[in-house]
């Protein structure tokens, strides 16, 4: 366990990314249904949960937590989702290309597969989707975008996501997607949680 | 609207903030919030409000505002306005110019009852970067009309003071970060001894910093973690930026300390172009210091 400031830790797992990020999505949600005292905020990543606290937390339990994480979330059963997208991202023939296949290879290949919410991050309602194999794993862009446009579907290293918003960034854009993915005044307001499973539709 | 501010002018930078909204770090949502949170809790005291009321964050320079209803102010933080760290009574139709004084940078304006708008996700703090909270999602303009609520408790007698950055470089205390062995030991002595100049660029998401260079980070190999108030993170060019309150939630660049929750205050006080430097202490210290400011926010001044 790792300290980042005086109120707050960082639980890590080590192995398979993607098995590190169930162990961590697993703790977090854990420790939010516990109502523990005190805490503030419990955010789940790639190999991390990092744990914010109040004065009045008690930071004992978190070794506990981190050397024998629950084998399951509790909390709400992960929802499916089903996203429509088109294929028209300026990126498509250069994804397809590097990965080998035509872009309507890619593209078959790409709504066969099924994605995990792993975590949330960037930016409001941003998930970073594991599922992608290995041969689909591609660097950033070498130079960022200043602008991608808001639902863009897009792919770096072992994650594929969607924009939520129109933002800078540097992944590789597959496609567009009109699917709203938070709105503050629902409930829950935002789509996609830690745990859910996405799959890629035309 | 029977109380209310109206934005003569809005200033450089004018949003609504409170305490944040932590909690939602799982769905990659910033807390927000005010940046000198001693600042915020102070001057809601002076004004009778509870900790928590939103009040207006002022950056370098201040807005110009009009009382609708007869209304009470309070500015801590920086020094801007009249009578800083003082109660200003504002009656209806009267206007208030917050000029920025020397070396002011932020400042909280709080007004009594509170500025009201709705919560959004359980906070009224403005979230700049992804447009949504305070009012409308964005900084003021001038025009903007707040809504104030009713006044509720009682005022704190007398002034609030907050500590003013002292001349010469500002030490900021500093823990050690969760990546520090992440940076060769020269490099991490490099760190602590090196004086760093704050850059105009910094804003709610961060406070950038430029020194000498750590040397090139080779980032590929850390995978995104959530992100602390205060982490001091340093970028591919080897030069930190201090993460505040609109920081993305997750990160994947080394962050080789954090600054005490004691001294962000402090950190949010010094304007650009001032040196700051880093002093290493332990967790204990840190959350020594962090109780006492407490209590001295609780007693109304803060050292």
């Amino acid at each position: 366990m790792k300290r980042t400031g005086e109120r707050a830790w960082l639980l890590e797992w080590s192995g398979d990314e993607s098995e590190a990020n169930a162990k961590a999505r697993a703790a977090a949600a854990a420790l939010r249904a516990s109502n523990a005292p005190g805490l503030l905020d419990a955010v789940p990543a790639a190999r991390t949960v990092l744990v914010l606290g109040g004065p009045l937390f008690d930071p004992a339990v978190l070794p506990a937590l981190e050397a024998d994480p629950p084998a399951s979330a509790p909390g709400p059963v992960p929802r499916r989702h089903e996203i429509r997208f088109a294929p028209d991202g300026a990126d498509r023939d250069e994804i397809a290309s590097r990965c080998g296949l035509s872009p309507e290879a890619f593209v078959r290949a790409f709504t066969g597969l099924t994605f995990t919410v792993g975590f949330l991050g960037f930016s409001p309602g941003f998930a970073y989707l594991y599922g992608l194999p290995l041969a689909f794993h591609l660097p950033r862009r070498p130079s960022p975008r200043a602008s991608v446009p808001a639902g863009s579907v897009a792919l770096a290293g072992p994650y594929a996501g969607i924009y939520p918003g129109s933002t800078p960034g540097g992944w590789n854009i597959l496609g567009t997607s009109s699917q709203r993915l938070f709105d503050l005044r629902g409930d829950p307001p935002f789509l996609f949680s830690p745990g859910d499973t996405v799959r890629f539709a035309l | 609207m029977t109380r209310g501010l109206a934005v003569a002018e809005p200033g450089l930078l004018t949003t609504v903030q409170d305490l944040g909204r932590p909690g939602w770090g799982a769905w990659g949502v910033p807390a927000a919030g005010a940046l000198d949170e001693e600042a915020l809790r102070l001057a809601n005291r002076l004004v009778g409000n509870p900790p928590d009321a939103a009040a207006l964050e002022i950056t370098l320079s201040g807005p110009v505002l009009r009382a609708i209803g007869d209304l009470e102010l309070a500015v801590v933080g920086g020094p801007f306005g009249p009578a800083p760290g003082e109660v200003l009574p504002l009656p209806d139709g009267r206007t208030l110019a917050l000029t920025a004084g020397p070396g002011a940078v932020r400042a909280v304006v709080a007004v009594s009852g509170g500025i009201d708008v709705p919560r959004v996700l359980g906070s009224r703090s403005t979230c700049l970067s992804a447009r949504f909270g305070g009012f409308q999602g964005r900084r003021l303009q001038k025009g903007d009309v707040l809504a104030v609520g009713a006044p509720v408790g009682p005022r704190l007698p007398g002034r609030a003071n907050v500590p003013r950055p002292p001349a010469g470089d500002v030490v900021l205390r500093a823990t050690p970060g969760p990546q520090e062995d992440f940076f060769d030991p020269e490099a991490a002595a490099a760190f602590w001894r090196g004086t760093y100049r704050i850059l105009p660029e910094s804003n709610r998401m961060g406070i950038r910093l430029a020194g000498e260079s750590l040397g090139f980070v080779e980032t590929a190999a850390l995978p995104s973690e959530g992100t602390a108030m205060g982490a001091v993170q340093i970028t591919a060019e080897g030069q930190p930026i201090v993460l505040l309150a609109e920081r993305p939630t997750t990160g994947g660049y080394p962050k080789i300390a954090t600054v005490a929750a004691a001294d962000l205050g402090l950190l949010a006080r010094t304007a650009p172009g001032r040196a700051v430097r880093f002093e290493r202490i332990g967790f204990d210290e840190a959350l020594r210091l962090l109780l006492e400011r407490e209590g001295d926010v609780r007693a109304g001044s803060a050292r």
